[in-house]
């Protein structure tokens, strides 16, 4: 390679020879034979002349060169182009006999002799000319005078002098006269003609823009292509940056030795990340790239080929848009859309499209972000889905973009502007460069466009084309055909043939040609794909295999137009029309499942505030029943997303009760259906029965507006969400005291068996037995009738069974009010048992033991001694002790009581021995202890809890609170509880036994017993 | 000189600048298209959607510049494929400059092929 182009540069310096010599040579070759080789020695001065003369007329040699090259070129037998050729030819001798012309008649001015002239006519007509310029140039016609053997040379050499010492220097020296005149010649008519039409060969457009570019392929003498690599997407900016440098270090010392460079990277085309530079020699490929941002210099400069180097500025027409073709967007928020070019500009560099716009309407908007205006170009679009493909609604722009809509003037009245983009007919109309589309390979399916058919019935013209639309899918059918495919020739000269496809390769077609077809039958033939199509016969069972909706489907021809085929599906008996050469035959039968990525029941995203479920797969549309409970029939390209189902997704329904996913729920007004739960979406849920047959039997209900019928576990809808779990609050506070199970989770309502009167209701002022309950409700055995009915807690009031009266805060104290007041003083009752309170009301308790042990055996000094040393807060404990204890030693002696009850006993020695409080009671210690020291120790903390709890006390003032009387029962040890239920009420009477025993009743004394039991468990 | 403003030529495929289309016009086509100073002969004429840059230093001996006709052009940037049509006057224009009219938008060889 090397080598080539080392020979490359000598000889263009001869380049300049090379044009002029060949045709002088070849020309003086039919002139004089004769004289030739004589000539050539004398030359070589002329010629030397002639370079001399040569810089003034560079572009003229360009000319020259071009011409050159061209018949160089045919020389080589590219006789193809003869008929170009010709005309050139042709175009040059009008020319010249025009010129021939004009001169004539300055001859005739000067009043030349006609002698000269006749002589030429008879010649070639290269003499002609030559005589001409003759005249016209001062110096040399006086030449040819002196030479008056010029003419006479060729024809007259008899009619010369016998004078032999003048004859062969005369020949010599005419033969040189006539070269140099020849030479002069040519030039001359070169630059005569340059003068004439000087700007025609400036812009070349003229001279070489006739001869075709086929001649024009370069030569070994030709600069070579070498390929760079460089960062792909760069291209330009490295061709510019070339440019500069070519420029800056033009008139430097070390220009730069390259004839061009070029890209031709296209996005996505293989040209990209090239670069081609033309030169002589890889070192100024190298010297012209080094130091170029972008350009690899890591991979070596390749020279390309000298057959490629055409290939390399190939230019292939783009297909010449025109309204009403396809098109499809490269890029931005439509890109892939198919679009129809509504108006191509003059240029044809921009074209109005039409297209299905992509509207979300501001549902997506952020209100709360910064204005446009603001930083409007800054503003990042959020990746959010782009909006389905619609065509344009003014109600719904209206509804929130009111502002960005104006109405268009116009007669169809359906132009609007919105956003400063205009929409009409629903379609956005929006100019595009032609760059930024793609015009090639655009496939629309039958989908895409018949979403532009549809409008444009007022015009119809814009109707849909399928011919049109098939001629726009014709070029791009490159596997459709397959051996063995019945194919029918429906263009050129065999047109009309049928038979099978043999053979497939690249475009062509190999046909075997069916009988009945003439001479060609049963013959092979070969027809290129464009004018070919597939042949089907009415009742060919066939199947869709492509470029269509329909897809997959299975049918029977019915019709056949062209290449339109009309078929009954197999599936749901209906005619379609497709291409034929979207079909195949078919051996299976039965529509492939519809391969939607939608499936039943799911839930779809249909705009940014609808949701809706899918009720009816159909092969290209859905149906929907959107929250609204209207049904929408969609595409599936309509719809944004599918929503997955949330498994874990819990709502609550109409009482609050949570609701799950296949929880059986039914409506609570309206039609009261009923259904399992399919999704919960927001605020709607979105239900589905076997029993209805409308909508698939899918309903959707808002969440206030039903109620949970059966959860899915057979879990009991009764049982309502368990709101301690969920309490924060709640959960913090138990877990240090203890997550002990609230009380009223266990046993027994205790409104059963309570005589209840009915407040509201039908049934007011009846009066009943309670026989069941839940936290809601009761069933009330009604006194007058033998009848139960459920009723509300609500409405129920408790009364006392003996007077009838009501019992203040009675139901409500039994359902709901005992956990809260008593039980926040009792929690930590019961919390002693297990938290750390324990111990210490453990001590009181042993230490008050003493104390009742002291009220009986008169050891209260020690009593008081603990009280007072340990409880502070049982301070007032101590002076009730001081004092009531003091003066209860007859309460004491109940205390007496108290120990017989083995396990009252018990506490207190418990304690006692636990506190080891006072030296008293050690004595007591080990008879007690020793005799059951596993019930008391086992009792003791609960008793001590029971009864160190300042609750205790603190809920003796609450009067009425049912449930303060187990602390104090607890507190008394249980021995005296008759003589707390009076307690209770009157908060004095502590310092009073003596009326406790009149207050017992009736269940007071049965409460404890109920009350404790549970508790202490 | 960005890569966005640029425009060719769509006689001899220079590119440039809208910019300096506008206060130089075109080096080569200038007589007969009068681009300078004039926004609509330059719309016309020019087209912003061209294929393919090169950059042409030595019109006279390159194959390149033969092969795309650019020889006795300015050496500059050119463009391999200049998409457009030239208006029927402009072309009207060159012709009677001299010039014959190629589109260079590569109609003219995909006849040959």
């Amino acid at each position: 390679m090397a080598s080539f182009l080392d020979q490359d540069f000598p000889d263009e310096e001869e380049d300049d020879f090379n044009p002029v010599q060949e045709v002088g040579s070849d020309d003086e070759g039919d002139e004089k034979p004769a004289a030739d080789e004589d000539a050539k020695v004398d030359e070589l001065p002329t010629r030397s002349e002639r370079s001399r003369s040569r810089p003034q007329r560079d572009e003229d040699d360009d000319d020259a060169k071009d011409e050159l090259g061209t018949d160089g070129v045919v020389g080589f037998g590219r006789d193809e182009d003869a008929e170009g050729e010709g005309r050139n030819v042709d175009d040059e001798d009008d020319e010249e006999e025009e010129d021939d012309e004009e001169e004539d008649e300055e001859d005739d001015l000067e009043g030349q002799p006609s002698r000269k002239r006749r002589k030429q006519h008879g010649r070639n007509q290269f003499i002609d000319v030559e005589a001409e310029v003759d005249e016209e140039d001062e110096e040399e016609p006086e030449e040819d005078d002196d030479q008056p053997g010029e003419e006479m040379h060729p024809d007259d050499l008899q009619e010369l002098p016998p004078g032999a010492d003048r004859d062969d220097r005369k020949h010599r020296e005419l033969d040189r006269q006539r070269e140099a005149q020849f030479q002069m010649d040519v030039e001359e008519e070169a630059a005569r003609l340059k003068e004439r039409y000087g700007r025609q060969s400036r812009a070349t457009g003229g001279g070489s823009a006739i001869v075709p570019q086929r001649l024009l392929l370069p030569t070994t003498d030709d600069p070579r292509i070498f390929r760079m690599k460089c960062r792909p997407g760069k291209e330009k900016e490295v061709i510019i940056s070339i440019q500069a440098r070519v420029k800056e270090r033009a008139g430097s010392r070390e220009p730069v030795h390259i004839f061009s460079a070029f890209e031709r990277a296209k996005p996505g085309s293989p040209m990209s990340g090239m670069l081609y530079v033309e030169a002589s020699r890889v070192e100024d490929v190298l010297a012209a790239c080094e130091g170029i941002t972008h350009v690899f210099m890591g991979t070596k400069p390749l020279m390309v080929p000298l057959e490629e180097m055409p290939d390399l500025l190939k230019v292939t027409k783009e297909k010449q848009l025109e309204p009403g073709m396809y098109v499809r967007i490269r890029r931005g928020l439509y890109s892939g859309d198919l679009a129809a070019v509504y108006e191509v500009e003059a240029n044809g560099t921009e074209v109005t499209l039409r297209i299905v716009p992509r509207l979300d309407y501001g549902l997506n908007e952020d209100v709360n972000g910064p204005m446009d205006a603001a930083n409007g170009p800054k503003r990042k679009r959020p990746l959010v889905q782009r909006p389905p493909a619609r065509l344009f609604s003014e109600t719904e722009a209206k509804k929130r973009h009111g502002k960005y809509l104006s109405k268009q003037g116009g007669l169809s009245g359906s132009n609007w502007t919105y956003q400063n983009k205009e929409y009409v007919d629903g379609f956005l109309m929006d100019q595009y460069k032609l760059n930024a589309l793609q015009t090639d390979d655009v496939n629309p399916t039958l989908e895409e466009v018949t979403k532009f058919a549809t409008s444009s019935t007022d015009d119809g013209a814009e109707n849909l084309d399928l011919a049109a639309l098939a001629a726009t899918l014709k070029t791009s059918t490159a596997n459709e055909f397959l051996p063995g495919d019945k194919v029918e020739v429906f263009r050129g000269e065999q047109k009309g043939v049928t038979g099978h496809s043999v053979q497939v390769y690249g475009d062509v077609v190999k046909v075997k040609v069916d009988p009945g077809n003439g001479a060609l039958s049963g013959q092979h033939l070969e027809a290129p794909i464009r004018d070919l199509r597939k042949l089907f016969r009415e009742g060919d069972h066939v199947k869709v295999i492509g470029g269509s909706k329909y897809t997959d489907e299975v049918g029977m021809v019915v019709r056949t137009k062209d290449d339109r085929v009309t078929l009954l599906t197999d599936s749901n008996q209906t005619e379609i029309t497709v291409f034929s050469k979207d079909l195949r035959e078919a051996t299976d039968s039965g529509g492939a499942a519809a391969d939607s990525k939608f499936d039943l029941f799911d839930l779809v995203q249909l705009d940014a505030a609808t949701v809706g479920c899918v009720i009816k797969v159909d092969r290209e549309s859905l149906r929907i029943l959107d929250q609204n409970s209207s049904v929408r029939a969609m595409l599936p390209s309509n719809i944004s997303n599918k929503i997955e189902k949330r498994h874990n997704a819990v709502a609550t329904d109409r009482d609050g009760n949570e609701m799950k996913l296949d929880d059986t729920i039914k409506e609570y007004s309206g039609e009261q259906k009923s259904g399992r739960v399919l999704h919960l979406h927001r605020n709607f849920v979105f239900a589905q029965t076997r029993e209805r047959a409308e909508n698939a039997g899918v309903w959707v209900g808002r969440h206030p507006n039903v109620q949970v019928l059966a959860a899915k576990g057979g879990k009991a809808g009764s049982g309502g969400v368990d709101l301690t779990k969920m309490n924060p609050a709640l959960k913090q506070n138990g877990a240090s005291p203890s997550p002990m199970p609230p009380p009223q989770a266990k046993g027994r309502d205790r409104l059963i068996g309570k005589t209840v009167k009915i407040r509201t209701g039908p049934n007011k002022g009846m009066i009943g037995i309670v026989k069941d309950a839940t936290p809601e409700e009761a069933k009330v055995e009604l006194h007058a009738k033998n009848k139960i009915l459920t009723l509300k807690k609500e409405m129920l009031s408790l009364i006392d069974p003996q007077t009838g009266n009501a019992i203040a805060g009675g139901i409500q104290s039994l359902a709901m009010g005992r956990p809260p007041p008593a039980g926040a003083g009792r929690t930590p009752a019961y919390a002693g048992g297990s938290g750390g309170r324990t111990p210490s009301y453990a001590m009181q308790s042993g230490g008050r033991t003493p104390a009742y042990a002291a009220g009986g055996g008169g050891r209260t000094p020690a009593w008081k001694q603990d009280a007072g040393a340990r409880t502070p807060a049982y301070g007032g404990g101590t002076s009730y002790g001081g004092g009531g204890l003091g003066g209860q030693t007859a309460y004491g002696g109940a205390t007496s009581y108290g120990g017989a009850t083995s396990y009252g006993g018990g506490s207190v020695w418990g304690g006692g021995a636990a506190g080891g409080g006072s030296g008293g009671q050690s004595t007591w210690n080990p008879n007690m202890g020793g005799r059951t020291p596993a019930p008391s120790g086992s009792k003791t903390p609960a008793y001590g809890g029971m009864e160190a709890p300042t609750p205790g006390f603190n809920s003796a003032p609450t009067p009425g609170s049912y449930q303060d009387q187990p602390t104090p029962g607890g507190f008394r040890d249980q021995p005296t509880p008759g003589g707390f239920r009076g307690g209770n009420q009157t908060p004095g009477s502590y310092q009073t036994p003596g009326g406790f025993p009149e207050t017992p009743g009736p269940y007071s004394a049965e409460t404890p017993g109920g009350d404790d039991g549970p508790r202490y468990d | 000189m960005s890569v966005r403003t640029l425009r060719a030529c769509m006689v001899c495929s220079v590119v440039q600048p809208a910019t300096k289309f506008t206060r130089e016009g075109c080096p080569n086509c200038e007589e007969f298209l009068e681009l300078r100073g004039s926004q609509d002969a330059i719309s016309d004429c020019t087209s912003s959607v061209f294929e393919g840059l090169i950059t042409m230093a030595d019109p006279g001996l390159s194959w390149v510049a033969k092969w795309q006709r650019l020889q006795g052009y300015v050496p500059g940037t050119y463009a391999v494929k200049v998409v457009g049509v030239l208006p029927e006057d402009y072309i009207a224009a060159a012709e009677n400059a001299g010039i014959k009219y190629i589109p260079r938008d590569g109609s003219g060889t995909a006849d040959e092929q």
